[in-house]
C-alpha cells in the first residue's frame, strides 16, 4: 500500500509541476495587444479597423448621423425612446443614450487612428513601402481631424489625444481644450495628411481628394470664405471624377454606390459590414421599425414640384399611407453613409461665394444643385440680395440633404437656430458632455446650461 | 496534460490490482457465516440496513425481509446502520441465526446530508447546509429544478422573472458579492461542475433559457444548497455565491426491483390580463395631450382645431366616439397544456445496484406559441467489484426542445409588443383588409401564425467513479465526469415578419459547451477510543471548460416555402472558440470529542486560466466549530430539549463565474474589416493583475429540536465582504474603451435565516407539521468608485453606499391640483428638475422573504399548501411606464386604463398628471411613479393526494398507488399593479426588477397519478 500513497504524492508534485501549461489559456479570435502592427498586411488590416469604427452603429453607422438630422426641423418621431425626442425638441438631457454612444465611438475611432500614426512609422517591413506609410498615415490623420471636427461641432472643445491607449491610466484625465483649439488640431491633422496621400480618387477610402473636401467644411465653418470656396473648387473643377448625377435619386437608387456624385462614402458589404441605419426608417414591410420619419413639413417640401424636384424620391409610403424616409433601404443593410457629396461642395461655394459677395456665381453654384434635381434657375431678379441669396442655399440645403446630418449643424453655424428652430438659448447650440465621461472622468466641465 | 492522464491511467489500474490481492487474503481468514434477521422497535422487517465488520470494510445489506448473512469470526463486532434508527453494534458469539432490532433515532440528527467531497450525518454539521427533498416540489410546472426551490431555503432567493417554463431564474444564495461576475450559485451533479450559464444566442427580449432545466427534476434523490463558507469553502473559487449540490436517484444493494411510473396532465392560465383603454378612451388622450402641448408651447401651431381626432372630413381621424376598440391580448394568451410522464426501475443484487429512468414533459407558455418540451433518459449503475473496489457510472441524457419566442424587450417579433403595445383603436388590417403591423410592432396574427424559432439543447450529463478502500478508514477516490452541451438554434423570419422583410431571414447556430472534470480524493477517518473521532480529507481536481460556436444567417429566399439557410441569397457565418482551465488542490480535516465538540478546518487552492500570469492561484481556508449542548451533562436531563447544537464558522470563497475567460488580457480582434477585406482593432485593455474575487464569510447557528423533535428550529446569522469585486470599470470615453476588468469593488451582504419544523398534530392517523422559513438579506456596494448605470433609461444604478440594484429615479411627490403637474423632490434644489435630481428609491431586495408549508395527512390522503412570500422590495413597471404615456405616444403605444385617472382641472387630486409630452416633465423617463411595492404572498402550490390503501392494491400485485393533484400560484396578495410581481424582463442580473412585456407565472390545475410495482 505504501507505494500508492507514494505513487499519488508523486502525481501531485507531477500535476504541479504540468499546471502552468494547463492554466496558459490563448485565445483563437484575438491576438495580444503587444504584438499588433509589425508588417504591411497588419498595417493595413489596422487601418481598415479604423474605417471600421468610422462605419460603426454610433458613428456614422447611425447615432452621430441621427443628432445631425434629427435636430433639425425635418424629422418626427414615432418610436418611445425618448432620446430621439430629446433632439426633436433640441432639449438634449446629459443623460442621453445616443450622445453617450456617439462620444464613445468618435474617440474609439481616434485610438484606432492613433494606433496607425504611432506604430506605422516603426514598422521596418520592406513590403511597407514610404508611399504606403505616408498613404496609410495620411489616411489615419484624415479620419481623425474628422473625428475631431465633429466633436467639435457637436460637444464643442474636448480633450486632445494624440497617441494610442495601451494601459488604463493612459488618456484619461485631460482637461477639454476650447473649440477653437479643437479645430485648430482638426486643420494641423489635414495639413498634414495632405501632402502624405495620393492624388487619386477613391470614393471609399481616404485620399488628397478627400482632405479637400473637408477642408472645404471645415474653412466654411469657420467662415474662411476664400478658403472654403477654394477647395471646393479643387473637386468641382475635377469634373471627369465628380459630378451631379442626375436624377437626384441616381446616387442611392437601385442599389448604386460609389458613383460620380460621392467624394467620400462608407462601404458596408451588407454581411460582416452591417449599416443597420435603415431599420430606423424602413416601414415593417421592409423589415425596420420606422422610429423616425419625415415629418409633415418636409414631406410637403420635398413633393412640392418647385422646391423637391425629383429629389421626392427620398420618401415614400407604406401600407398604411404613412410617409417614410428612403435613402437607407437596401436588405442586407449595405446602404452607404454619405460622407461628402460633389452637391455640398457646390453648396459651400455657393455659400462662400455669396458670403463674398460674388452672388452671380453663388446662384450658378447653386442653380447647378437646383438644375439636377429639375428646379428652374434662379435669378438675380428673384433672389437678388446677399442675405436672399444665403436664405435660398439654407433651403436648398435642407431638402438636398434632408435624410444626411447637416441641417442642424448648419442652421448653428449660421447663428440662424433662433430664427428658424425658434432657439434662442445659446447654449444649446452645443450638446452636453455625457454625464457618464463626467461621472468617469472628473476632470471634464460640463458645457453650460447643463 | 495527455501524459499526466496516461500516468493517471496507470495508477488506476496498479490500485485496483494491489487492493484486489489484498481482498483474496482477507476473504482467506474468515471462518464462519453469521446471519440474522433485523427489525425496527415496531415489529417490522427492516430492509436495507448496512451490516459491516468492525474496523473492515466488509459488509451487507439486510434485504427485503430483513435478512443478512456475512462471513465473519466468532468475537467479531458487528456494526448495523440505518437510516432513521440509532446505530448498533453486536457481538458474533456463535454461528447461530442473530436477532436484532433497531430503535428509531430521530431522523433530522442522522439524516444524511451531502457536503463537499463526501456525506455527513446532520448532527455532525458544522456548516449551514440545507436539504431539500424534491418530491413535493417536483409537481410544481416551471420546467427547471432551481426554479421549484422557491421559497423551500432559508436564505435563498428566487425569483422566477418570468411564466415561460424553463426559463432562467434568479437564484441568490445569501445576497449577491459581485457586479459582473456571475452571482448565481455553483451546481454539482453527482460529481459534475455543471454549466449553469445559458448558451442562448438568439434574441428572446433580454431573455435567456435555463440550462438547469435540462435535468429531470423526478430524478433528483436530493438537493443540498451550501450557504455558509465552512460548507462551501471546499468548492474554493467558485464557492462564493453557494453551492447546489444535485443527487441523482441510486438504486440499493439487495432490493428488489421496484418500477415506479407517474403521469400527470394539466392545464394553466393567466389570472389576470392589462386592462387597456378603448380606442375612444385612447383617442381622448391623445387629443388632451396634443392640445396641452399646443398650450405649453404655442411654437408648435397645436390647437383644438387641429387635434388628430376630428373628423374625417377635417382630415382628422374621426372623432374620439368614432374610434373601434380591437382585443389583442386574448389572441396571445391561451389555456396552456402541460403534460409530464416518469418511469423508473431501480433495484440491485449484493454487488450491483441500478436506476434506470426515462421521462418526458411537455408544457405549453400561456402565450403563443412558445413551448417547452423534456425527454430525458438516466442511467445509474454501482458495482461492487469486491469488498475493497466500487466502481459506478451517472449518466443523465436529455433532449430540451423549445418553441421559443420573444416575450421581453425589444420591437421586431416582440409578442407582448404586438399584442400588449399595440393601441387598441388600430385596426389590425389596412384599408384593403391586409393585416399589418401597427406602431412599429408586428402583426400579431402573422406573428404567432409564422414564429419559428426553434432551440434544441442535447445534454449529456456523466460521472466515472472509482472507490478504493486502501486500508481501514483509508479511502481513495478518482472520478471523471463530463458535462456536454449541444445547443443547436434556428430561427426562420418570413417575409410577413418585421424581421424576415421583405425575403426572409434566418439564423441557425450551433453552440457545444464541454466541461471535463477529474478529480482525486483520499480520505481517512478513525476513531480514537471512544471519545476522539478525526478525519481527513485530501484532493485535487483538474477542469476544462470549451465553448465552440458555429452560426450562420441567411437573408433573401426564394419565397417562404424555402426556410434552410441554403437557399439564401445572401449568407454570412462565423465561428467562435473559448476555453478556461482550472486547477485546484484542497484539503480538509475535522475532528469531533465525544461527539459534543467538532472542529474542521479546510484549505483549496485554485488555479484559474482567466487571471492575470502572476495572479492565477488563489487560496481558500476556512474554519467551523460546533458545539453539541445537548451532549453536556447538564442538558442530559432536561427533557424539554431533544438537541441544542451552536455552530460558528469563518471562511473565504471566491469567484470568477461570469467573467469572459480571456478578461485579463490584452487584446487586439479581428472582425473589424472594411470593404469585405480583415481588419483588426483593439478589442479590450489587458488587466495582468486581475485575481480572484474573494468573498469572507462568517456565519454562526443554532440548531434546536425541542420535545422530542415536535419543534425543529435552525437560526442562522452570517456577515459576507466581497474584496476584489470583479467588475468592469468605467474607463473615460477619450481612452478608446468603455471599461476594463478590475477588482476594484467591494460588497457586502448580511443576514439571517430563520427556520422552523414543527409537528403540530400527531394522533389517531392524523398528522399535521409546518414548515416556515423566513431570512432577510443586506446587502451594500462598500465601494466602488464611479456609479454603473444599467437597465432601460438607467433605471438601476449601482452606486457606493447603496445595496446593489437600486432603482434611480425621479422621485415624484405629488402632483399638483392646482396645474396638474408633477412636483418631483429637486434634491439639488436649484429650482429646476436635471438628472442630478435622480435619486435612488428602494431596491429589488426584500426586507425579508422566505416560504410556508403545511402538510397534513390523514389515512390515505395528504394535503400539502405551500405559500411563498417577499416583503419589502421595489419592482418597476416598465408595461405601465408605456401605457401611462399621457397620449404623447399617440398611435405609437396603448394606453392604461389607469391613465384616465389623469388631472383633467384645478381641484382635481390624483397621482396621475396632466398629459404634456414625453420626458418634458410629467411623463419623464425614469419617474417614480412607476416604481411599486413588489411584496407577495402567494400559494405557490396546494397538493391534495390519495393513496389506495395497501390490501387494495397488494391484491393487484401493486405497491403503492397515489392520486394527486396540484394547483399551482392559485392566489396572489400584491399591491403590485402589473401581473406579476416577481416579473423581470431581462436576464442580466444587473437589470433585475424592471417588468416590461413579461409573460406572469399562471395559475395552474393538473391531476396526476404514481404507481410503484
Amino acid at each position: 500500500m505504501k507505494s500508492i500513497n507514494a505513487l499519488f504524492f508523486l502525481l501531485l508534485l507531477f500535476t504541479v509541476s504540468s499546471c502552468k501549461d494547463f492554466l496558459d489559456v490563448k485565445p483563437l479570435e484575438s491576438i495580444s495587444d503587444t504584438e499588433t502592427i509589425t508588417d504591411q498586411n497588419s498595417a493595413l488590416t489596422a487601418l481598415r479597423g479604423v474605417y471600421s469604427a468610422l462605419a460603426s452603429g454610433d458613428y456614422y453607422g447611425t447615432s452621430f448621423q441621427s443628432i445631425g438630422y434629427l435636430s433639425g426641423d425635418n424629422i418626427q418621431w414615432t418610436g418611445s425612446q425618448s432620446q430621439v425626442q430629446e433632439f426633436i425638441n433640441k432639449k438634449v438631457n446629459a443623460d442621453n443614450s445616443t450622445i453617450s454612444g456617439v462620444w464613445i465611438a468618435i474617440f474609439r475611432t481616434i485610438n484606432r487612428a492613433n494606433n496607425i500614426i504611432a506604430k506605422v512609422p516603426t514598422v521596418t517591413d520592406p513590403a511597407l513601402t514610404t508611399a504606403l506609410k505616408n498613404q496609410y498615415l495620411g489616411e489615419a490623420y484624415t479620419l481623425r481631424a474628422l473625428a475631431y471636427f465633429d466633436l467639435a461641432r457637436t460637444f464643442g472643445g474636448v480633450p486632445i489625444i494624440t497617441s494610442p491607449t495601451s494601459k488604463p491610466t493612459d488618456n484619461s484625465g485631460i482637461q477639454r481644450s476650447t473649440q477653437a483649439e479643437t479645430y485648430a488640431q482638426v486643420l494641423k491633422d489635414l495639413e498634414t495628411a495632405e501632402p502624405l496621400l495620393p492624388t487619386t480618387v477613391d470614393r471609399y477610402r481616404v485620399t488628397q481628394k478627400t482632405v479637400f473636401a473637408l477642408k472645404s467644411r471645415f474653412y466654411l465653418y469657420q467662415k474662411d470664405y476664400a478658403k472654403a470656396e477654394d477647395y471646393a473648387s479643387r473637386l468641382i473643377s475635377d469634373a471627369t471624377n465628380y459630378k451631379l448625377l442626375k436624377p437626384y435619386g441616381a446616387f442611392f437608387q437601385n442599389d448604386a454606390r460609389g458613383t460620380a456624385e460621392s467624394v467620400f462614402e462608407i462601404f458596408y458589404n451588407g454581411t460582416t459590414e452591417v449599416n443597420s441605419h435603415r431599420g430606423q426608417w424602413q416601414p415593417q414591410t421592409n423589415g425596420g421599425t420606422r422610429q423616425w420619419a419625415p415629418n409633415d413639413a418636409l414631406v410637403a417640401l420635398l413633393n412640392d414640384p418647385a422646391i423637391g424636384g425629383n429629389r421626392s424620391v427620398l420618401v415614400a409610403k407604406d401600407n398604411q399611407n404613412r410617409w417614410y424616409g428612403n435613402l437607407y433601404y437596401r436588405n442586407p443593410g449595405s446602404d452607404p453613409s454619405y460622407i461628402f457629396r460633389i452637391a455640398e461642395a457646390y453648396l459651400i461655394r455657393a455659400e462662400a461665394r455669396a458670403q463674398q459677395d460674388k452672388l452671380a456665381d453663388a446662384l450658378t453654384d447653386l442653380n447647378a444643385v437646383r438644375d439636377r434635381a429639375g428646379l428652374t434657375a434662379l435669378t438675380a431678379t428673384t433672389t437678388s440680395t446677399k442675405d436672399a441669396v444665403l436664405l435660398a442655399i439654407e433651403n436648398e440645403r435642407r431638402v438636398e440633404f434632408a435624410l444626411e446630418p447637416h441641417r442642424w449643424f448648419d442652421v448653428v453655424r449660421t447663428g440662424r437656430a433662433g430664427a428658424v428652430f425658434n432657439l434662442t438659448d445659446v447654449n444649446r447650440y452645443i450638446l452636453p458632455i455625457p454625464v457618464q465621461q463626467l461621472q468617469t472622468d472628473k476632470v471634464l466641465i460640463q458645457n453650460p446650461g447643463y | 496534460m495527455q501524459k499526466l492522464y496516461a500516468v493517471w491511467v496507470i495508477f488506476l489500474l496498479v490500485s485496483l490490482d494491489l487492493t484486489a490481492q489484498s481482498t483474496d487474503r482477507s476473504a482467506n481468514s474468515s471462518t464462519a457465516t453469521v446471519s440474522g434477521t433485523v427489525r425496527a422497535d415496531n415489529g417490522e422487517l427492516l430492509p436495507g440496513v448496512n451490516i459491516v465488520l468492525k474496523g473492515q470494510s466488509k459488509g451487507t445489506v439486510s434485504d427485503a425481509n430483513g435478512q443478512f448473512s456475512l462471513s465473519a469470526k466468532p468475537g467479531d463486532q458487528l456494526i448495523l446502520s440505518a437510516i432513521g434508527y440509532k446505530t448498533i453494534e453486536i457481538k458474533v458469539s456463535g454461528t447461530g441465526s442473530l436477532k436484532v432490532e433497531l430503535s428509531a433515532d430521530s431522523r433530522q440528527l442522522s439524516e444524511v446530508i451531502v457536503v463537499g467531497y463526501g456525506t455527513s450525518e446532520r448532527k455532525n454539521l458544522i456548516g449551514s447546509i440545507a436539504k431539500i427533498d424534491p418530491t413535493d416540489t417536483k409537481v410544481i410546472p416551471v420546467g427547471s429544478v432551481d426554479a421549484q426551490l422557491q421559497g423551500k431555503v432559508p436564505g435563498v432567493q428566487i425569483s422566477s422573472a418570468t411564466g415561460v417554463p424553463g426559463e432562467r431564474v434568479n437564484i441568490r444564495v445569501r445576497g449577491a458579492t459581485s457586479i459582473n461576475a456571475s452571482n448565481d450559485p455553483l451546481y454539482v451533479v453527482d460529481g459534475v461542475f455543471i454549466n449553469s450559464n445559458s448558451l442562448q444566442t438568439i434574441g428572446t427580449g433580454g431573455k435567456a433559457t435555463s440550462p438547469i432545466a435540462d435535468i429531470n427534476p423526478s430524478d433528483i434523490e436530493s438537493i443540498e444548497v451550501l450557504k455558509d463558507a465552512e460548507a462551501t469553502a471546499l468548492y474554493g473559487s467558485r464557492g462564493a455565491n453557494g453551492v447546489v449540490l444535485i443527487s441523482t436517484k441510486r438504486g440499493a444493494f439487495g432490493q428488489r426491483s421496484t418500477l415506479k411510473i407517474d403521469a400527470s396532465a394539466g392545464a394553466a392560465k393567466a389570472a389576470k390580463l392589462w386592462e387597456l383603454t378603448t380606442g375612444p378612451e385612447h383617442a381622448t388622450l391623445v387629443n388632451e395631450w396634443w392640445v396641452n402641448t399646443g398650450k405649453d408651447t404655442p411654437s408648435l401651431n397645436r390647437t383644438v382645431a387641429n387635434r388628430p381626432f376630428r373628423p374625417v372630413s377635417e382630415g382628422g381621424r374621426g372623432l374620439p366616439e368614432d374610434q373601434k376598440t380591437y382585443d389583442r391580448l386574448g389572441e396571445l394568451f391561451r389555456t396552456a397544456q402541460l403534460r409530464n410522464y416518469d418511469i423508473s426501475l431501480s433495484g440491485g443484487t449484493q454487488t450491483t445496484k441500478y436506476y434506470i429512468a426515462g421521462g418526458y414533459n411537455t408544457q405549453e407558455a400561456i402565450i403563443r406559441p412558445i413551448n417547452f418540451n423534456r425527454a430525458s433518459l438516466k442511467v445509474n449503475l454501482d458495482q461492487q467489484v469486491n469488498d475493497k473496489i466500487q466502481v459506478g457510472v451517472s449518466n443523465t441524457f436529455t433532449r430540451t426542445y423549445r418553441n421559443q419566442g420573444r416575450a421581453g424587450d425589444g420591437p421586431a417579433g416582440g409578442l407582448l409588443q404586438a399584442a400588449l403595445h399595440t393601441p387598441t383603436y388600430l385596426s389590425p388590417t389596412n384599408d384593403q383588409g391586409v393585416l399589418v403591423g401597427r406602431a412599429g410592432f408586428d402583426n400579431l396574427t402573422l406573428l404567432i401564425n409564422n414564429y419559428n424559432v426553434h432551440t434544441t439543447s442535447l445534454r449529456y450529463i456523466g460521472n466515472l467513479y472509482a472507490d478504493a478502500q486502501l486500508l481501514p478508514g483509508l479511502k481513495f477516490r478518482t472520478s471523471f465526469g463530463i458535462d456536454y452541451n449541444n445547443y443547436n438554434e434556428s430561427e426562420y423570419w418570413n417575409s410577413k415578419l418585421i424581421s424576415g422583410s421583405p425575403n426572409g431571414y434566418a439564423t441557425s447556430s450551433i453552440s457545444q459547451y464541454t466541461t471535463w472534470l477529474n478529480e482525486q480524493t483520499l480520505t481517512y477517518r478513525k476513531k480514537l477510543g471512544s471519545n476522539h473521532s478525526f478525519g481527513v480529507l485530501i484532493g485535487n481536481t483538474l477542469q476544462s471548460d470549451n465553448l465552440t460556436r458555429t452560426y450562420a444567417e441567411g437573408r433573401g429566399f426564394p419565397n417562404d416555402n424555402f426556410t434552410q439557410i441554403s437557399s439564401a441569397a445572401t449568407t454570412a457565418s462565423s465561428q467562435n472558440w473559448s476555453k478556461s482551465t482550472l486547477a485546484s488542490f484542497f484539503a480538509k480535516a475535522d475532528y469531533n470529542f465525544a461527539g459534543r465538540y467538532l472542529i474542521d478546518a479546510s484549505l483549496r487552492a485554485d488555479g484559474s486560466s482567466r487571471f492575470g500570469s502572476s495572479r492565477k492561484w488563489g487560496y481558500f481556508p476556512s474554519v467551523g466549530v460546533a458545539w453539541r449542548a445537548k451532549q453536556e451533562a447538564f442538558l442530559q436531563n432536561v427533557t424539554a430539549i431533544s438537541d441544542l447544537k451552536l455552530r460558528a464558522s469563518w471562511g473565504v470563497t471566491g469567484n470568477q463565474n461570469g467573467i469572459g475567460n480571456f478578461a485579463a488580457q490584452g487584446l487586439w480582434t479581428g472582425g473589424t474589416g472594411y470593404q469585405g477585406s480583415p481588419g483588426i482593432s483593439p478589442q479590450q485593455l489587458g488587466n495582468p493583475d486581475l485575481q480572484w474575487e474573494r468573498t469572507r464569510q462568517i456565519s454562526a447557528g443554532l440548531d434546536v429540536s425541542l420535545f422530542a423533535d415536535r419543534i425543529g428550529l435552525e437560526l442562522n446569522v452570517y456577515d459576507k465582504y466581497t474584496t476584489n469585486g470583479l467588475f468592469q470599470i468605467a474607463l473615460a470615453g477619450t481612452t478608446g474603451f468603455s471599461n476594463y476588468w478590475s477588482n476594484a469593488a467591494e460588497i457586502s451582504n448580511k443576514g439571517f435565516e430563520l427556520g422552523i419544523n414543527t409537528v403540530n398534530l400527531r394522533r389517531s392517523g392524523l398528522t399535521w407539521t409546518t414548515s416556515f422559513n423566513v431570512a432577510q438579506n443586506v446587502n451594500r456596494i462598500e465601494k466602488l468608485a464611479t456609479p454603473l448605470k444599467y437597465g432601460s433609461r438607467d433605471l438601476i444604478l449601482q452606486q457606493q453606499g447603496f445595496p446593489l440594484y437600486s432603482f434611480w429615479v425621479y422621485k415624484q411627490l405629488y402632483v399638483d391640483p392646482q396645474t396638474g403637474n408633477v412636483v418631483y423632490d429637486d434634491v439639488n434644489k436649484d429650482g429646476k428638475i436635471t438628472v442630478d435630481d435622480r435619486q435612488l428609491v428602494g431596491s429589488i431586495w426584500p426586507k425579508f422573504f422566505g416560504g410556508l408549508t403545511n402538510s397534513f395527512s390523514y389515512k390515505g390522503f395528504d394535503v400539502n399548501l405551500f405559500f411563498s412570500y417577499q416583503y419589502g422590495n421595489k419592482i418597476y413597471n416598465h408595461n405601465r411606464f408605456f401605457g401611462e404615456g399621457g397620449g404623447a405616444r399617440d398611435d405609437a403605444r396603448i394606453i392604461f386604463k389607469s391613465n384616465l385617472a389623469r388631472w383633467q382641472k384645478p381641484g382635481d387630486v390624483t397621482d396621475v398628471p396632466r398629459p404634456d409630452g414625453i420626458n418634458v416633465n410629467n411623463y419623464r423617463d425614469g419617474g417614480s411613479r412607476w416604481l411599486e411595492d413588489g411584496s407577495f404572498l402567494r400559494l405557490k402550490s396546494l397538493t391534495v393526494g390519495y393513496t389506495v390503501p395497501k390490501e387494495l392494491t397488494r391484491r393487484l400485485g401493486i405497491q403503492n398507488v397515489r392520486l394527486y393533484a396540484v394547483g399551482t400560484n392559485l392566489w396572489l396578495l400584491t399591491k403590485y399593479t402589473g401581473l406579476d410581481p416577481e416579473s423581470s424582463s431581462s436576464s442580466d442580473q444587473n437589470a433585475q426588477g424592471i417588468d416590461l412585456g413579461t409573460p406572469p407565472q399562471p395559475v395552474g390545475i393538473q391531476g396526476g397519478i404514481s404507481l410503484t410495482l
